[in-house]
């Protein structure tokens, strides 16, 4: 127990790694330890009276998973799929989930200090989701909560549909 | 009693919670062994082997809950193994009252271990009275005595009491602590002769034991003091030296009733025998955590020679008494796995099988000249494939002899209590099913075989005069049949009678006619709500809660069959799928999308004329099949199939079934039927309305389940 806490402590003290990705011109980043796997993507299938974002299940080798697409939950202008789209698949409580990107730019550490709060700003992403702003040089990276943002009843991924 | 023995056994710092549960499971099974002997023990001819059997799993269960310091299943488990102990040592003859309240005792022990597995809530249990039938039937004839040994334990207390009066009663031997000289020799090697002195350290309350010296050659001297019989003692030693180089010699006549036996005691004995080398300083008294079980163990042969593996991994009893008399326990060479590692495993394996598919479509196309080696190392993965599948799944699969074997017990129970006699068959025990089937499967078929007993076998009076011998037969028979299992539930009673049925559902308003067919009429006794208790009496009493067993039955994938003859009995016949996790299926098309309907629900499918469809108010349309008209449901509409080639009609028509009513489903094309592995859409994702799973096709693509019964209710909204 002690030990685990002391691992806790340790891990919001250094700097955290993220993961970065693209959505459109936007660059995004999240916790990397929430990520299993980066895959290409693949045409879901389709599951009814889904939110037009849920563009369906996919088979993670025995698992079926839905595949949500970050482009259209965040209306970017362009949602293409091309041969560089890709899926990242998030474990998130031992819930899986893949999310579709333009494409994934690299892992990164951000120590603290270079986190700036997120001003107020009205935008689709629900701001409690939103962890702060990393500056890198001139980039600037929106740091997300991806399990809050997952698991927003908006997202339809979870709860009942009625 | 309770605490102090806690105490007793909480004292030692060694953490023992974390075999709570291997205890628990381990019990489990030793008590339903129990009965299962039990129930099979022949009376007048009972053998060695099945009473020492049911011996060793009275004491290991008693054994391990000592251990762990549930001393109220020590008790009464205690109070189980003396009257065993007697019976198996021919010093009782078993009779059925005894197995009677062995069984009651087994089902005591179950809820008492439930109630402390569960944490101790609730009411426990009061085993009082179990404890005072045992121990009258222990007592119950003037054997030659063999007193159960009585252990001055702190958990054996009330346990003490009882045997008093065993031991008042026979007159024989007292409860005092006797002083011993034993003579155990000549022997070729005299060290074989210390080993006994460990017995008494390694067995608490046996008493005391010191060396004294002795001329004889190659002998070796003790001076004991015990409170168990010569007899007891001469069974113990057993283990190292033959009975014939012992000899016991009284020294002193019941030292004194009532002077407890303590240290205090011992002191005394030593002064006063003056020939006492220093008490053993680690001679136990009170029974020490992991020794428990061990406490005033009756028939002290049995401390090594029967204790099985269970109990001695529990046991810091040295290897050397429980080796020494070997009847080993044949142990079954199993291990427990959890399920979700071996559902892993059938996943990965899943995939194995699609990875496996693909490579085999994608190397079609090689040319066999060149490609050959590559190609039959294909073929061999083919075969392969192939094999560790089935293998993977046979480890989901149990025996149906695990859910037979709790069915004697309760026709056994309930035929008593009716008065009626039943003989129970079962065939084809070995027949394996899928664990999740295996535990749903249960209680239907518990009811099947209650109603039989209960409803279907008449009285012993009723059976003679209709001329058939006074025991009814139960018969309980499973079979492979291609890809399902069949279970049969037959007996021979009076059968259901037709026009009894057609009248009480003719009462009921039921539309029902005489020409129906023979299983049309048995079927009506599905119907919900037929089963009123007036039913019950008039129509052979088949109603009570059929339609539960059939809605269980159904939502397994299964069908129920009822077969009957008036006056000769009947057959009720549950097929099932064999595995949950693999379902029959028919894939159907519709605009580019493939959906799976559940194969046993399907009834049939047929391509449709304009003119058969026809709307009702709103645009709900009816489809008319054979003088019946039903709804259309068009998948289309529900799932939002987006269209691309406009020109393309759905012109087939699944009629499916599910829940009683029928519907006819409107999809583009028929793709075929096939197996598939059903999978949970809701572990990631939440629950998608009218679909009741997935599964991952051929090609690694994922096809939605349709949930049939949701579409029916659907329909009549």
């Amino acid at each position: 127990m002690g030990m685990m806490e002391k691992i806790d402590e340790i891990a919001t003290l250094d700097p955290r790694e993220y993961l970065t990705f693209r959505l459109d011109e936007e660059e995004y980043g999240i916790d990397i330890l929430k990520v299993q796997e980066i895959r290409g993507y693949e045409p879901p299938t389709r599951v009814a009276n889904a939110p037009s974002f849920i563009k369906g299940v996919v088979n993670l080798r025995g698992t079926i998973v839905p595949i949500v697409d970050m482009r259209l939950k965040f209306n970017c202008k362009n949602a293409d799929y091309s041969a560089f789209t890709v899926v990242i698949i998030l474990n998130l409580r031992s819930r899986i989930v893949g999310i579709v990107v333009d494409s994934v730019s690299d892992v990164m550490e951000l120590p603290q200090d270079s986190i700036k709060e997120a001003p107020e700003i009205d935008s689709v992403i629900d701001s409690s989701a939103v962890l702060g702003l990393g500056s890198l040089g001139n980039r600037m990276l929106i740091l997300l909560d991806i399990e809050r943002l997952m698991s927003a009843n908006d997202m339809g991924l979870v709860g009942s549909p009625d | 009693m309770s605490d102090m023995h806690q105490e007793g056994s909480g004292g030692g710092d060694f953490d023992l919670t974390q075999f709570y549960q291997i205890f628990f499971e381990e019990a489990g099974e030793n008590l339903d062994l129990m009965e299962q002997m039990l129930l099979s023990l022949n009376l007048e001819t009972a053998d060695d082997e099945a009473l020492n059997g049911i011996f060793r799993c009275a004491h290991s269960v008693k054994g391990g809950a000592a251990t762990f310091g549930f001393s109220d299943v020590a008790e009464l488990t205690h109070q189980m193994e003396s009257l065993l102990d007697r019976l198996r040592r021919h010093e009782l003859q078993p009779n059925s009252d005894m197995v009677d309240v062995l069984l009651e005792s087994a089902d005591a022990s179950r809820s008492l271990l439930a109630r402390h597995q569960s944490g101790g809530d609730g009411d426990a249990t009061p085993t009082a009275d179990l404890v005072r039938r045992i121990s009258l039937l222990a007592t119950g004839k003037a054997a030659p005595v063999q007193t159960v040994a009585a252990a001055p334990s702190v958990v054996e207390k009330a346990a003490i009491k009882v045997e008093a009066t065993t031991q008042a009663s026979s007159g024989e031997i007292s409860s005092s602590q006797r002083k011993l000289e034993i003579l155990i020799g000549p022997l070729e090697r005299p060290e074989q002769a210390d080993a006994v002195q460990e017995l008494f350290r390694d067995i608490p309350g046996l008493g005391e034991i010191s060396a004294a010296p002795t001329d004889a050659i190659n002998t070796r001297c003790f001076l004991v003091k015990t409170m168990s019989s010569d007899e007891d003692l001469l069974d113990l030693f057993a283990f190292h030296v033959s009975r014939d180089y012992i000899q016991i010699k009284q020294l002193d006549v019941a030292l004194s009733d009532s002077m407890p036996a303590n240290q205090g005691e011992a002191a005394a004995a030593t002064e006063q025998l003056n020939s006492f080398d220093d008490p053993l300083p680690d001679a136990p008294l009170a029974p020490l955590p992991g020794y428990g079980f061990f406490d005033g163990a009756p028939g002290a042969p049995s401390v090594g020679a029967t204790a099985p593996a269970g109990e001695a991994k529990a046991s810091k009893t040295p290897a050397k008494s429980s080796s020494s008399n070997a009847t080993v326990q044949p142990e079954a060479a199993t291990i427990r796995v959890a399920i979700n590692k071996v559902d892993q495993l059938i996943n990965l394996v899943g995939e194995l099988v699609i990875t496996q598919a693909m490579l085999a479509q994608n190397s079609r196309a090689l040319d066999p000249a060149i490609y050959q080696q590559l190609l039959s190392g294909l073929a061999d993965l083919d075969r392969n494939t192939r094999d560790l599948q089935e293998s993977v799944m046979s480890i989901r699969m149990i025996p149906m002899s695990v859910v037979f074997s709790r069915f004697p017990r309760m026709l056994r129970d309930l035929a008593g209590k009716l008065g009626k006699k039943v003989d129970f068959v079962t065939q084809g025990e070995a027949t394996e099913l899928d664990k999740g089937l295996v535990e749903k499967i249960t209680d239907p078929l518990t009811h099947l075989v209650r109603n039989s007993c209960d409803h279907g076998v008449e009285s012993p009076a009723e059976r003679i005069a209709a001329g058939k011998p006074e025991t009814g037969t139960i018969t309980l028979a499973a079979s492979h049949q291609g890809g399902s299992i069949v279970i049969e539930v037959r007996d021979d009673g009076k059968g259901m009678s037709r026009q009894k049925i057609l009248n009480k559902a003719r009462e009921r308003g039921l539309d029902v006619s005489d020409q129906m067919s023979d299983s049309d009429v048995w079927q009506l006794i599905f119907a919900p709500g037929f089963s009123t208790a007036e039913v019950v009496t008039d129509v052979s009493g088949r109603g009570v809660g059929m339609d539960v067993v059939k809605r269980n039955i159904t939502a397994l994938n299964g069908t129920v069959e009822i077969d009957s003859v008036e006056g000769y009995g009947m057959k009720v016949s549950v097929r099932l799928p064999l595995t949950l996790a693999i379902m029959d299926g028919m894939s159907v098309g519709v605009g580019g999308e493939v959906y799976i309907l559940p194969l046993s629900s399907v009834v049939e499918s047929f391509q449709v004329r304009a003119d058969a469809v026809s709307t009702v108010g709103q645009g709900s349309q009816l489809v008319k099949v054979r003088d019946e008209y039903m709804p259309v449901i068009a998948l289309e509409k529900i799932f939002q199939v987006p269209r691309f080639d406009s020109d393309k009609l759905c012109d087939i028509m699944v009629v499916v079934e599910a829940d009683g009513s029928r519907v006819a489903l409107l999809v583009d094309e028929l793709l075929g039927q096939q197996q598939v592995v059903v999978k949970n859409l809701e572990s990631n994702y939440r629950k998608v309305p009218n679909v009741s799973g997935a599964t991952i096709l051929g090609d690694g693509k994922v096809a939605l389940i349709l949930d049939t019964g949701a579409l029916v209710r659907r329909s009549r909204h």
